[in-house]
């Protein structure tokens, strides 16, 4: 890095000398060609001051410092020669010369600044067009590979800078681009842990903290001809494209997603579709065969059994069904006015059958109480959650179904005694297909439930949860809110 | 017990399900006739003359719901049982409005089907009743002209809402009448969307007339669709015939253990139906 500087600085020396040489080998020159034609002698001064200004123009104000002295000095040199024309005889010619200096050194000193100022404003220009093509560029590029490489390479290219090094906090890379003579890897993760920003002109090295808002989301540093706002700038242009690369990617994992929940609820719809007719035509069957009577005993059980498995496989089919349009958001939402103790009444006698080893209460705690909410989705709620009660329940124990008003929610819950359900447990029994490894091989089920009655109460803006010990039972709770305060959506 | 007489055409595109049908149907003395589309069993009503019709709601074609408009422009009385799934609760009241008689869920028993298809035929072939004749039906008495309703000879006091509603449920006794259809006829066409308002007014009628509320008997619940008033039969047949009677009213058809509870002495036989 340091060879690079030190080169650099060589060739500007050098360059100087040679503009310098220049300029006084056309001062010897002319002061040469006056002192063999002296007739040119009274304009000699305006050829100098000529000399002066376009070495000024071109170079720039100390190269012709020194060509006006080289002129002072030659034409100093060539008079002495003549007695006539010497300094010392002379006075009016020691005026001469020294006026002739100082406006040779004013007309160069502005002459210089406003070649300094073009050339600054060209090289403004340029900077403005490499900001505006690292901009379209950056807003061009390719979202779908992590940003980095990408933005270290066209900083690189686009600014004609030595060396880059972008450091993505998020992904934890560093990204080099050009040529480092130290390991940029740990350079521009210490720019970003010791959030240091600064332009050291000795070595051309600007560093950079890339922020998004006040956070820091990364590091820059860059070696070569820039400026401190350019720095800036590209530093803010790294943070919106490291921000856009994360949005589009969070898009595209929730389009994803979006799309295999689909797709998974569509195959699963048109699966349980398929099995209907099937089932109706198998159950039809066996039922038939019964109505049909001359069946010897063993005949008839096993008809039943027959038909008892069907109707399984058909509730098994209705669940699946139901969870499939859940999920993809395909279940119609209709809001209606309905009695607590409408719910719980209608979801008990449906499930009659079921219950009728059991002890069931109800406590409702305000008959009157009425909720807006879907009665197919909080059926269905209830339903798995005395379903579950009677699956996971002691033989001839009670479930008791209460609900009651806690601030703005109905709590419905759904008690009963059995197994605990393991603290790791509590959280995942609501997930999909999750099943506890205490009950996996006790009762019948598929694990998809208690996720449907996750999603019924989310869906009224409510949730559930679980309470289960030895002592106390295990507990379903779903709070809903009382009064719906937004539209309800899936 | 066989069905002398009884013509019944099937219609459901899917062949395993006549197939699964025609079978019993027949060992029962039922004479069946079978269309895979709507179309064809209009063309088969058109010709020949049947006693009752098993409508598929979901078929290829112009479906179960519009062949039941088109059956109804030219047989207004014919019993007509819609097959159903599970999720069309809709569909089911739909065809209900239309003026199917009865809907049966798949996949359905066999013998819950015969149960309904049997009274279904029952009630066209009923003579018609006058319209303040006493209804009797297990236990519970109406009386319409008094405004009366016994239930073991004792009087209960209902409201007139009340009564209304139990009227309106016992004079389409077995049959399962729609939410809005008996808001209607009880408080008038601007009520028909208060279904909460119906249901407070059935819990205390099933506190009134049933031994057990949540565990009803008579006013049974037809869940999303309506409410249904067990069908007489159910207390008459009881234990006399081939399998439960409770099981007819059913929506599984899996109770035949219940048919033991059912009380079939200590009343007077019913006059109003059959």
């Amino acid at each position: 890095m340091r060879s690079g500087r030190s080169h650099g600085s060589g060739l500007r020396v050098l360059l100087f000398t040679l503009e310098c040489a220049l300029g006084v080998v056309a001062v010897i020159l002319v002061a040469a060609f006056t002192h063999w034609w002296l007739r040119l002698l009274p304009v000699v001064a305006l050829l100098y001051l000529l000399i002066v200004v376009l070495t000024a123009l071109w170079c720039g104000f100390w190269q012709a410092a020194v060509v006006s002295l080289s002129a002072v000095v030659a034409q100093s040199w060539f008079t002495a020669r003549q007695p006539e024309l010497a300094i010392a005889a002379n006075p009016i010619a020691s005026v001469t010369l020294l006026v002739f200096v100082l406006v040779a050194l004013t007309v160069s000193r502005l002459s210089a600044r406003v070649t300094g100022h073009a050339r600054e404003a060209e090289s403004r220009g340029g900077q403005m067009e490499d900001l505006y093509e690292f901009t379209r560029r950056t807003l061009q590029m390719d979202l779908h590979v992590e940003p980095g490489p990408q933005l270290a390479e066209l900083v690189h290219e686009i600014f004609n800078l030595e060396a880059v090094a972008v450091f993505d906090a998020d992904l934890h890379d560093v990204y080099a681009a050009g040529f480092w003579n130290v390991d940029p890897q740990e350079m521009a993760q210490n720019v970003y842990y010791f959030e240091t920003a600064d332009d050291d002109p000795v070595t051309g090295v600007g560093r950079r903290v890339v922020r998004l808002g006040t956070v820091p989301v990364g590091s820059l540093v860059v070696r070569g001809d820039t400026g401190p706002l350019i720095n800036n700038a590209i530093a803010s242009l790294i943070a919106i494209t490291f921000d856009r690369y994360r949005a589009f990617a969070n898009e595209s994992r929730i389009e994803t997603e979006r799309r295999t929940e689909q797709l998974r609820a569509t195959v699963l719809d048109s699966l349980a579709h398929a099995y209907k007719t099937p089932l109706t035509a198998i159950r039809a069957a066996s039922t038939g065969m019964g109505e049909m009577g001359h069946l010897s005993a063993g005949q008839a059980d096993l008809v039943g059994l027959i038909d008892e498995q069907t109707r399984l496989l058909g509730d098994l089919t209705n669940r699946l069904l139901t969870t499939a349009r859940l999920d993809a958001g395909e279940v119609a939402i209709h809001v209606a006015r309905v009695s607590a103790g409408t719910l719980i009444e209608e979801v008990v006698a449906a499930l009659k059958d079921r219950l009728a080893s059991m002890k069931v209460a109800i406590e409702i705690e305000d008959d009157d109480l009425v909720l807006s909410c879907d009665q197919q989705l909080m059926t269905m709620l209830l339903t798995q959650y005395i379903d579950n009660a009677c699956k996971y329940s002691n033989f001839g124990s009670t479930v008791t179904i209460r609900v009651q008003v806690t601030g703005a929610e109905a709590i419905f819950s759904v008690h009963s005694i059995g197994p605990v359900i393991p603290m790791a447990d509590r959280e995942r029994i609501f997930d999909r297909y999750y099943r506890s490894s205490t009950y996996a091989d006790r009762a019948p089920g598929t694990g998809i439930g208690l996720s449907v009655a996750r999603r019924a109460a989310q869906i009224h803006g409510g949730y559930v949860w679980v309470t289960s010990d030895e002592e106390e039972g295990t507990t379903f709770f779903a709070a809903i809110p009382l009064a719906l305060e937004r539209e309800i959506s899936l | 017990m066989t069905q002398p007489g009884i013509r019944i055409l099937v219609v459901d595109d899917e062949p395993a399900i006549r197939r699964a049908l025609r079978p019993p149907l027949v060992e029962l003395g039922f004479q069946v006739a079978e269309a895979s589309r709507g179309e064809e069993a209009l063309q088969l009503l058109r010709s020949s003359s049947y006693d009752v019709v098993l409508l598929d709601i979901n078929m290829p074609g112009i479906g179960g719901i519009e062949t039941l408009k088109r059956i109804r422009s030219f047989a207004p009385r014919l019993p007509v049982l819609m097959l159903t799934v599970r999720d069309d609760e809709e569909d089911k009241v739909e065809a209900l409005e239309f003026g199917a008689d009865d809907y049966v869920t798949k996949p359905f028993s066999t013998r819950e089907l015969i149960a309904r298809i049997r009274s279904a035929v029952r009630r066209v072939r009923a003579p018609a009743r006058p319209e303040d004749a006493p209804i009797e039906i297990g236990e519970i008495r109406l009386e319409p002209a008094k405004r009366l309703v016994t239930r073991r000879r004792i009087p209960v006091k209902l409201t007139r809402k009340e009564f209304d509603i139990l009227y309106c449920l016992m004079s389409r006794a077995g049959r399962v009448v729609t939410y809005s259809k008996l808001l209607t006829a009880v408080w008038g066409a601007e009520s028909r969307e208060e279904v909460e308002y119906l249901r407070t007014f059935v819990r205390q009628l099933r506190k009134k007339i049933e031994d057990d509320p949540s565990n009803p008997l008579y006013l049974l619940t037809d869940v999303y669709v309506g409410y249904r008033f067990a069908d007489a039969q159910m207390f008459l047949e009881g234990s006399s015939n081939d399998g439960s009677p409770a099981a007819e009213e059913m929506p599984d058809g899996e109770h035949a253990q219940e048919s033991e509870d059912v009380p079939e002495d200590e009343h007077e036989p019913p006059k109003a139906v059959d």
